[in-house]
């Protein structure tokens, strides 16, 4: 049975993607995204929609295709979801 | 005696929930996790219920004098921990029980508790230590799905804090017992038991950020 992923978990998934295991330096790709996150196209579209919005992800026109790429902001929030995913684990639950 | 363990498991009661409160405030601010919200609710509210018993022992030995706390805030302070001892039960029932409902993650779910006692200080005891041995247990079993030594800990913590609940609510059946100073200092033991994998926490490098809110 497959691993239930909270929206979180999602998160901290595609902002690990974008930032240790980009395609090319111009950014990952929603197909190369979905992917890697194994989640549904129209669910990617609404949360990096959102990621980009508040700052976490950068998007970027390459030949008529958007690319993806981390932030600073999204790698401090990565930071902080990897320490806190910790903190979470040690009470027994997820963030 | 007992009134000295007493004032030190209510300092350290509020000190160790303040602080886990204050990282899962962090936590909350940095990630927007419903999880640590309700964690930050959960330890200040035990923070909260420790600081108004301890008032109350203060209250006592300097100001009324009358010899006998004041059962008043005493039931006051273990009602407002009872309240963070369930949204810690709450996480781990959304975790367990309901993990990709949508209803049930935004209402409460109040389980149903048996009790006979009549007073309301007996009556929240009993919910805290069912409560509290709920945690313990459901961590232990994240300890043995996950392998996180930090788990264990925790979990070893909200075991002795039900199990001092327990000899707490038990020591008004014998009173003049050492039952009550035993349930006083297996607190103790549990509240640092919790505060031990918290303090390795590393947060050094993480800071408010206002545009991740």
């Amino acid at each position: 049975m497959a691993e239930y992923r909270t929206h979180m978990k999602i998160i901290g998934d595609i902002l690990s993607t974008t930032r240790d295991d980009l395609q090319d330096e111009e950014g990952a790709t929603v197909t190369y995204l979905i992917r890697k996150a194994n989640i549904s196209h129209s669910r990617i579209s609404r949360i990096l929609k959102t990621l980009v919005s508040q700052g976490l992800l950068e998007q970027t026109d390459v030949q008529n295709s958007n690319k993806y790429k981390i932030s600073q902001s999204g790698r401090e929030f990565l930071q902080a979801y990897y320490t806190f995913t910790t903190f979470a684990d040690n009470f027994g639950l997820t963030i | 005696m007992e009134f000295l363990l007493e004032n030190i498991l209510n300092l350290i009661g509020f000190l160790v929930g303040l602080t886990i409160g204050i990282m899962s405030l962090i936590g909350f601010r940095n990630t927007g996790s419903p999880t640590l919200f309700r964690l930050t609710i959960a330890f200040f509210s035990i923070s909260a219920g420790f600081f108004v018993i301890w008032i109350g022992y203060m209250l006592e030995d300097f100001v009324i004098k009358t010899g006998n706390i004041e059962r008043g805030l005493q039931t006051l302070g273990i009602i407002i921990q009872t309240v963070g001892y369930f949204f810690i039960a709450f996480s781990h029932s959304i975790k367990s029980f309901f993990p990709k409902s949508r209803y049930f993650r935004t209402v409460g779910i109040f389980p149903l508790f048996l009790v006979s006692s009549v007073q309301v200080e007996h009556i929240f005891r009993s919910v805290s230590f069912i409560l509290l041995a709920y945690g313990a247990i459901e961590t232990m079993l994240s300890y043995i799905e996950n392998k996180n030594r930090g788990a264990i800990f925790v979990a070893f913590g909200l075991a002795s804090l039900a199990l001092g609940e327990f000899l707490g609510w038990y020591s008004f059946v014998f009173p003049e017992s050492i039952l009550n100073s035993l349930s006083i200092s297996i607190k103790i033991v549990g509240l640092i038991a919790l505060f031990i994998p918290i303090s390795k926490i590393p947060l050094k490098r993480i800071k408010f950020d206002s545009n991740l809110e």
